[in-house]
């Protein structure tokens, strides 16, 4: 059982990865290149974002780990850091995640349902969440595998609700797991 | 031969005779997340168009998959 105090940063570790809040310091230049990466910023919807290690410092700021949370994901052997996932409190009892792996030498790897599981667990245990949901563009076929592969279930699809960088949009989907539903994986 | 046997033993890079009736999300090994997005690229080749989300949605099966393939 992961011990934290609400406002508090959060470790929680994993068969592979330790999860821990990141902080300013963990603004490097890996972290900051994921944000202006195409590849790994279209599986959030979005264009490159043209940030410094000022725009990265402010970004991690914003989260409170009281309602809100930037997890890190760290390789347990040699402490890589090789992606983050964001956590928050929507609605009483709601929990959204957001998963994202920068190294594309992780990607296909699992990383995405061993970390989302234990932030699952955290959701339901410590944040009281009764649901936690998901938001994917419709086209990212390997996110959605995720959240079907985890028990997810499909809970609707908002139709062309993100624009493309070239001037196309995509549907969104929304997935919920709910408390009676989740089965960790062992 | 089942169409939706042979595209999904391609993109697992299994045998056709590897892939079970019952193949799905949660059950086969090799279906990961690379794999799924390399199927539904495959399935929409096949169909030679973009599958409407809610269609896509159902594709966490072979026999969806067989199904939709013989609705062309």
């Amino acid at each position: 059982m992961t011990v934290w105090t609400p406002g508090q940063p959060v470790q929680m570790e994993t068969e592979r990865f330790t999860l821990r809040s990141l902080t300013q310091d963990d603004a490097t230049d890996t972290y900051i290149s994921w944000w202006n990466d195409a590849d790994v910023q279209e599986g959030l919807g979005a264009k490159p974002r043209g940030w410094g290690v000022q725009q990265a410092r402010r970004h991690i700021s914003r989260f409170s780990n009281a309602r809100s949370f930037h997890l890190g994901i760290f390789c347990r052997d040699d402490q890589l850091l090789i992606g983050f996932i964001a956590v928050f409190v929507e609605l009483p009892g709601v929990v959204k995640t957001n998963t994202v792996i920068g190294n594309k030498d992780f990607w296909g790897q699992r990383v995405v349902l061993e970390v989302r599981d234990r932030v699952i667990q955290f959701a339901f245990d410590q944040l009281g969440a009764s649901k936690v949901v998901g938001q994917v563009d419709g086209r990212n076929f390997s996110s959605i595998y995720n959240y079907k592969a985890q028990g997810f279930k499909t809970e609707g699809v908002l139709r062309q609700q993100l624009p493309n960088p070239d001037g196309t949009r995509h549907d969104q989907v929304l997935f919920g797991l709910l408390k009676s539903e989740w089965q960790p994986d062992e | 031969m089942s169409d939706a046997k042979v595209i999904l033993a391609d993109v697992l890079q299994v045998s056709v005779a590897a892939i079970s009736d019952d193949a799905a999300i949660g059950v086969t090994d090799q279906w990961d997340s690379l794999a799924h997005m390399h199927l539904i690229l495959a399935v929409e080749h096949a169909l030679g168009r973009t599958l409407d989300t809610d269609v896509m949605l159902q594709l966490d099966n072979l026999a969806a998959i067989q199904a939709l393939l013989n609705q062309g």
